[in-house]
């Protein structure tokens, strides 16, 4: 499956840094029930659809499940067995940039237990350390 | 409900100092309202989450200031597990003030019996009440909601002398059906090539400029 950007302004990016927490990002807002990261990472377009996949084989049609990161960032590579310079490399895959604190996935319409149950299958193909958030009250 | 809360003048501003009191265990907050002078305050991080705890909304203020407040805002860390900062807003008890209440579901309905899921769509909702009978939350019964029923703003009980502010259309919970996902079929066409790329000329375009 490929999540990736409709439109981009530049072909290729700089790997960049993760600094500091999430800021934006970090509560429940649309479901009952939250992954949140513990680390910051990379998070590629395939392990969020590998996520997904995980989490509605679970639910089986119950409930919800609300994904809130979108890999925006080109990742690119250089094929193996190749001399070194000739550039920077093409384009090999999409990658969500996590900061410690992101809320990966969300659930709705099903009871905590079952929302527990789901995330620790999900939790098992991140690349990231997680944990189980709760929605805030108003 | 209203609860007391002891606060202190907060002398000492800046990202730094604010740091240094909340590790002594202390939360920078600010008091305004009513056209007067805004005060700069700090209180105990313990007395606050008890507060917080019993899900008041008007807090007697004792100690260096003594108003009744309303807690109008609560800043919170990235974990959601400690309190950065409070915003205390002066109001008398049976002035109205506008605040967001939790909307909570009660019961089992029967449409998820029947296949169906119990989607909550709004979580919390814009009131207009007294201070004094601001509720911690509204209950939302869903024991007769069927397979494609909905329950809407209008239909909430609203506590005495409280008007809702969301438009009273607007869905809070649903039972719908069961919304299949996506086939692998379908996946496969969704996966094209790369993204255009905004501001490049495709190969057709160059080859007319020559």
């Amino acid at each position: 499956m490929a999540l990736m950007p409709k439109r981009v302004k530049h072909r290729k990016s700089q790997r960049g840094r993760i600094r500091g927490e999430a800021t934006r990002g970090n509560r429940v807002v649309f479901g009952e029930f939250g992954l949140q990261a513990v680390q910051g990472g990379w998070i590629s377009a395939a392990t969020i659809e590998a996520g997904r996949i995980a989490a509605q084989q679970y639910l089986r049609n119950e409930g919800r499940l609300y994904i809130r990161i979108f890999p925006q960032k080109p990742i690119t590579s250089i094929p193996l067995e190749t001399r070194m310079g000739k550039g920077k490399g093409e384009p090999d895959y999409w990658a969500a940039v996590i900061r410690p604190g992101t809320v990966l996935y969300e659930i709705g319409g099903v009871t905590e237990e079952a929302a527990r149950l789901c995330f620790t299958r999900l939790a098992h193909k991140m690349p990231v350390r997680v944990r189980f958030l709760r929605r805030r009250t108003a | 409900m209203t609860e007391e809360l002891l606060v202190q003048i907060r002398e000492q501003y800046g990202k730094r100092r604010n740091r240094r009191m909340r590790s002594a265990g202390t939360i920078p907050a600010v008091l305004y309202g009513h056209g007067e002078k805004t005060v700069s305050l700090s209180v105990a991080a313990d007395a606050f989450s008890a507060v917080l705890r019993h899900g008041a909304r008007m807090v007697d203020l004792t100690g260096a200031v003594k108003e009744s407040a309303l807690i109008r805002e609560v800043q919170w860390d990235t974990w959601g597990s400690e309190v950065l900062h409070v915003d205390f807003t002066r109001v008398s008890a049976h002035e109205k003030v506008e605040v967001r209440v939790t909307l909570e579901l009660r019961g089992e309905a029967p449409g998820f019996h029947e296949g169906g899921i119990v989607e909550q769509l709004l979580h919390d909702v814009p009131l207009m009440c007294p201070a004094a009978r601001v509720p911690e939350k509204i209950e939302v019964g869903v024991n007769a909601l069927n397979l494609g029923d909905s329950i809407t703003v209008a239909d909430l009980t609203l506590p005495e002398g409280a008007t809702v502010l969301a438009a009273p259309e607007e869905v809070v919970v649903h039972c719908i059906e069961p919304i299949a996902a996506p086939a692998e079929e379908e996946m496969a066409e969704a996966e094209a090539g790369e993204p255009e790329v905004i501001g490049e000329k495709k190969p057709e375009e160059e080859a007319g400029e020559e």
